[in-house]
């Protein structure tokens, strides 16, 4: 989820000094428990609140929500909650100032395209800070870091329309990127500019690479990696700014477009609009776009589904106040339905679902009340459970310390240390760190770690773990299957073969579970001093004294002895007998 | 009449023998006795008024295992020494110490102190080594010798050059030095006259035996001997009885609450398909938590097999891209299926609940719950875990509605936190809406988060074939186990410090 940085006295200006004082206090000693109240209405919550430069690290639960991801976005957000306004607000655009032609070559790589030009506007050093955060966290999250959309923004004043659209080949354009003093190809901006680096994998794969010129043929921009250093930086000076969104999925362009045209018209632009033509071909049919595009749409809202999902007993007209106070319009109020009129920046609305959500938010999910159904159903824990649970009890009782380790690990872990060849693990593909590259394919290991960073404690050591091991298994969906293994170890001066076994006779003495010992050679424990544990002709364990060149490996001074055993399959058999 | 016990009275005899004085070592040594005994004895002397026990606090010095060394074969410095003389005075140090068979670890030691002594005069560029003079046996080393022949030996009449001496040793590590009680006992006039008077005035009193055996049971020779009194307030050896894991405990508390109140388990395996983990709860396959680093992805086996779901598999790639018969828009993306097969280490526990919709056996209504391992790819910290337990569970009937869902996490917030208050806040899941948070309120605790849910939206629902609503929910377990515990760094969960598990009180 998006994390936004709001100066907190651009948030007041936006939503109203005295209001925002009243409410949440001076910004020298805001009342952040206060705002967190609010916030939440919209599932934002305050991170941290640095008094220093009075900045608002606000996280935003609502993945979909990227109308909220700036201060305007966010002012625009709580205005109704806080009763200032009911509804939403109207955003216009004056008719287009702009032609944009798109090149037919764009389609497979980068087709889509919108624009707008926003005028008279005065931008402060917060404001521009807030625009390319806002730019930033829609090109992260919203444009998914840049392959879906990407934005640019540059100082109209510069430009001559039309714009061309266009994909060239790497090797055919240079131009001085943003931040550089040199002209560099595209394929040097990919190797050198850091954006180039980060982001040259989503055009990489194509032969032309998107790029936006003017009618004289300079470069506004190569989309999605980076502006030109001559029009594409905006400062407090610029007056006039052409905004565009480039990407992949139409709608997504579009919705991105308008979400920054907004942001800007909240702070006083006036925004024109720009026509998009699309080529001749069959996959563009030569269509035609006019953006931005601050149309709302309809969700026919059924009061019995409302009422039904929040239990409640609202009429239509209770549900059309609730819209209003949430943000939304009503067009029609019927008699079992509204119709609701959704802003163009709530685009994460997809169902009727939302809406009722909506609604029920505004209602105040604490001002309805909770009831509970006592539903015909029987509890019951997993089948073998309670099995599981005696045999801890059997281990503690025998003075054994449960443990509890990560199932997480390394092939280090699980053989070299061990003493053993390394067999195949279900291995991660991303590992974060180098000691959690693999599942556990069996437990003594954890329990050798787990002895070896306790060296300084008092001995005897007696532990034990029941807990999942993870196997590769060709016959389940997953390709794996986990299994309840128990596996246990005494260390201290005298520990050995007699004490462990001893420990073992009990435990399945207990349990009821008939076994036997069989000779067996085990490179984890000392020749002649291990055997393999066989229950019902199945062998389902180990037991002996641990190698020294294995207690070595993981630095223990005393001798230990321990056993695993396959205790799923264990009860199993028992069960079956 | 006095009576006293054979003890006593032997050691009685024994101060007789020894001049009526004589150090508690000597008596033991005299009488066979233990230290406690001839101390237990000497106390019940005193009481009668037969002896006093005077106590001297004494300075003892002992050689350490270098030490050792050095008293018998000589201080370092005097064997490099002696090996330059036998060398003509003058040698490198290299073949010095050679002949003088110095230890590696003793060269450096010894050349140090030959120059501190001043016995000699290193050229550092030649590497030589001068001797000025031939000094004679040192305070230093006649201790030695003296500790060579005795072992230990106490040291409150040296003069204050040997203490000097001492403490250079000591500094040296090669001796070790400590103060020590010595306790002697005087016979009193009292104490004589009973000697002189003979046993006539003294009973010997029944034998003290410190160990009741099986042996003076069987036998009733226990009515003839006195058990010796304990010390009851010394401090005894710890014992660390076995416990459970306190989370895994907790763990079971939690479970056995949730069967009592209705829930079923649900188990599943750690690797999950991005199907069950993503697809079927309406995660779009772009999805930033789909990323990797967000998700952990299994290289091999890299992908599953989905055949026995192929139909779900189907309606749900609907979903994604148009919204099927949901009345849902969709995401609008081409759906695919092979992303749908990738493994992973599953995020959440609500794979288990997508599992369970889809299964055969679904009973409506129905309780479900999960006590699941999960893994996201963080670096561990304070408050991140790359794996940990979470408890979630579902709840499905016809006409369950956004109050039920308050009135379950209501129930949890009271029977598993123990809370006081509650209060709901709005939430984000991609798979539920309405989403709610809950808050708890503990009294000394404050307001903690308690726990996520919702209602599966349709377009979770519809594609499984489930037709009721079904409410979702998940507990923040790990937060009230710690709460409880008192610990703030979420890695006490999986803390491998066996002293904090063994201190761990378990009520």
């Amino acid at each position: 989820m998006p994390t936004i940085d709001v100066e907190y006295q651009e948030l007041e200006q936006l939503i109203g000094k005295n209001t925002c004082r009243e409410l949440f206090g001076n910004p020298e000693n805001l009342r952040v428990e206060a705002l967190d109240d609010k916030l939440s209405l919209v599932k934002a919550e305050v991170k941290e609140y640095n008094q220093a430069d009075m900045t608002l690290s606000i996280e935003m639960k609502d993945t979909g929500r990227a109308d909220l991801w700036s201060a305007e976005g966010l002012a625009r957000g709580l205005c109704c909650y806080l009763g200032l306004e009911r509804g939403f607000r109207q955003y216009g655009a004056d008719g287009a100032v702009v032609d944009v032609h798109v090149d037919s070559k764009l389609w497979g790589i980068r087709p889509f395209i919108s624009c707008s030009v926003l005028k008279d506007i005065h931008l402060s050093d917060p404001i521009i800070r807030g625009l390319m955060h806002l730019q930033d966290k829609l090109d992260k999250t919203y444009g998914r870091d840049r392959q879906k959309t990407s934005i640019g923004i540059y100082n109209f004043d510069l430009i001559k329309p039309p714009i061309e659209y266009t994909a060239v080949k790497p090797t055919d354009v240079r131009f001085v990127p943003l931040g550089f003093d040199e002209q560099l190809n595209l394929d040097e901006i990919l190797e050198k500019h850091p954006k180039g680096v980060e982001y040259g994998h989503i055009v990489k794969k194509h032969a032309y690479y998107p790029m936006l010129f003017d009618s004289e043929g300079k470069v506004l921009s190569f989309p999605p990696i980076i502006n030109s250093n001559d029009l594409g930086k905006v400062t407090e000076e610029s007056r006039n700014l052409l905004v565009e969104v480039t990407g992949t999925q139409e709608q997504t362009v579009q919705n991105t477009l308008n979400l920054v045209t907004a942001a800007l018209i909240d702070r006083g632009g006036k925004a024109c609009s720009a026509t998009i033509h699309y080529p001749n071909t069959s996959e563009y049919k030569q269509k035609i776009v006019t953006t931005p595009n601050f149309n709302h749409h309809i969700v026919h809202l059924r009061v019995d589904y409302t009422n039904r999902l929040l239990g409640l007993k609202l009429s239509a007209k209770d549900i059309a106040e609730l819209l209003l106070t949430a943000g939304l319009g009503v067009e029609k109020i019927g008699g079992n339905s509204v119709d609701v009129r959704v802003p163009f920046y709530r685009v994460d609305i997809m169902h009727e679902v939302d809406v009722v959500e909506d609604v029920a938010v505004a209602y105040g999910y604490n001002n309805i009340e909770p009831i509970w159904r006592d539903l015909p159903t029987t509890g019951s824990e997993r089948p073998l459970q309670r099995t599981i649970n005696v045999a801890r009890e059997l281990m503690v009782g025998a003075g054994y310390q449960e443990v509890l380790n990560y199932t997480l690990t390394n092939p280090e872990s699980l053989f070299t240390k061990m003493n053993q060849k390394p067999t195949a693990t279900v291995e991660i593909s991303n590992p974060k760190v180098v000691t959690m590259t693999c599942l556990r394919s069996w437990l003594l290991p954890s329990l050798m770690e787990f002895l070896s960073v306790n060296q300084s404690v008092e001995f005897p050591q007696r532990i034990f773990e029941l807990g999942k091991v993870t196997l590769q298994d060709e016959t389940r969906d997953t390709k794996t299957r986990d299994e309840d293994w128990l596996a246990a170890a005494t260390s201290h001066a005298n520990a050995g073969f007699s004490e462990i076994k001893s420990c073992l006779d009990a435990f399945f003495g207990n349990l009821g579970v008939d076994w036997q010992i069989k000779p067996a050679s085990h490179p984890s424990f000392i020749e002649g001093r291990v055997g393999a544990v066989w229950v019902n002709a199945v062998e389902a364990g180990v037991v002996g004294e641990v190698n020294p060149l294995v207690l070595e490996a993981w630095k223990l001074e005393n001798p230990t002895a321990a056993f695993e055993l396959n205790l799923q399959r264990i009860l199993e058999l028992k069960k079956a007998r | 009449m006095v009576e006293l016990r054979e003890n006593e009275i032997r050691i009685l005899a024994a101060l007789d023998k020894l001049d009526g004085k004589a150090a508690v070592e000597q008596l033991m040594a005299e009488c066979e006795l233990s230290d406690a005994a001839v101390m237990r004895s000497a106390l019940i002397l005193q009481e009668n008024n037969f002896a006093k026990v005077h106590a001297k606090l004494q300075t003892k010095i002992k050689l350490t295992p270098e030490g050792e060394i050095h008293a018998q074969n000589g201080l370092p410095e005097r064997r490099l020494l002696n090996s330059v003389l036998a060398l003509g005075g003058k040698a490198a140090l290299q073949q010095a110490a050679q002949e003088a068979e110095l230890e590696k670890q003793f060269v450096q030691i010894a050349l140090g102190w030959t120059q501190r002594k001043k016995w000699a005069i290193f050229d550092s560029k030649k590497g030589t080594l001068q001797v000025t003079e031939a000094p004679k046996e040192d305070n230093d080393e006649k201790i030695l010798g003296i500790l060579c022949a005795t072992e230990e030996t106490i040291i409150d009449q040296f003069t204050a050059e040997q203490q000097v001496a001492v403490e250079i040793l000591k500094k040296r590590k090669a001796i070790t030095v400590e103060e020590k009680t010595q306790r002697i006992l005087e016979l009193t006039q009292d104490g004589k006259q009973a000697i002189e008077a003979g046993a006539a005035n003294l009973t010997i009193g029944p034998r003290e035996v410190t160990q009741l055996t099986p042996e003076l049971i069987i036998k009733g020779e226990w009515r003839n001997i006195r058990l010796q009194r304990y010390n009851i307030q010394a401090p005894v050896a710890n014992i660390w009885p076995g416990k459970k894991h306190p989370y895994l405990a907790f763990l079971d508390e939690v479970r056995a609450k949730l069967v009592t109140l209705g829930f079923k388990e649900m188990t599943g395996t750690a690797v999950e398909t991005a199907f069950f983990n993503f697809d079927a709860l309406y995660t779009p396959q772009d999805h930033p938590a789909r990323e990797t680093d967000g998700i952990y992805y299994i290289k091999n086996p890299a992908h599953g097999d989905t055949t026995a779901y192929a139909q779900a598999v189907k309606h749900v790639k609907e979903v994604h891209e148009n919204g099927d018969q949901t009345g849902s828009t969709g995401w609008k993306y081409d759906y695919s299926e092979q992303e749908a097969k990738r493994l992973i280490l599953r995020g959440h526990g609500t794979c288990l609940s997508a599992r369970t919709l889809l299964s055969p056996n679904l009973q409506v209504p129905g309780k479900y719950f999960s006590i699941a391992r999960v893994y996201r790819p963080e670096v561990v910290d304070k408050t991140h875990l790359s794996e940990f337990n979470q408890v979630e569970g579902i709840v499905l009937d016809e006409n369950l509605n956004l109050r039920d869902l308050l009135g379950v996490l209501g129930r949890f917030a009271k029977e598993i936190a123990g809370a006081d208050k509650i209060r709901f806040k709005p939430d984000y899941f991609p798979f539920t809406e309405p989403s709610v948070e809950l808050s708890a309120y503990k009294e000394g605790y404050g307001w903690v988060e308690f726990g996520g849910s919702g209602i599966f939206r349709p377009e979770v629902t519809t594609p499984l074939g489930v037709k009721v609503p079904v409410i979702a929910w998940g507990l923040g377990v790990d937060r009230l186990f710690m709460m409880r515990a008192g610990v703030s760094d979420i890695r006490s969960i999986f803390s491998q410090e066996l002293s904090w598990l063994r201190k761990k009180e378990v009520a």
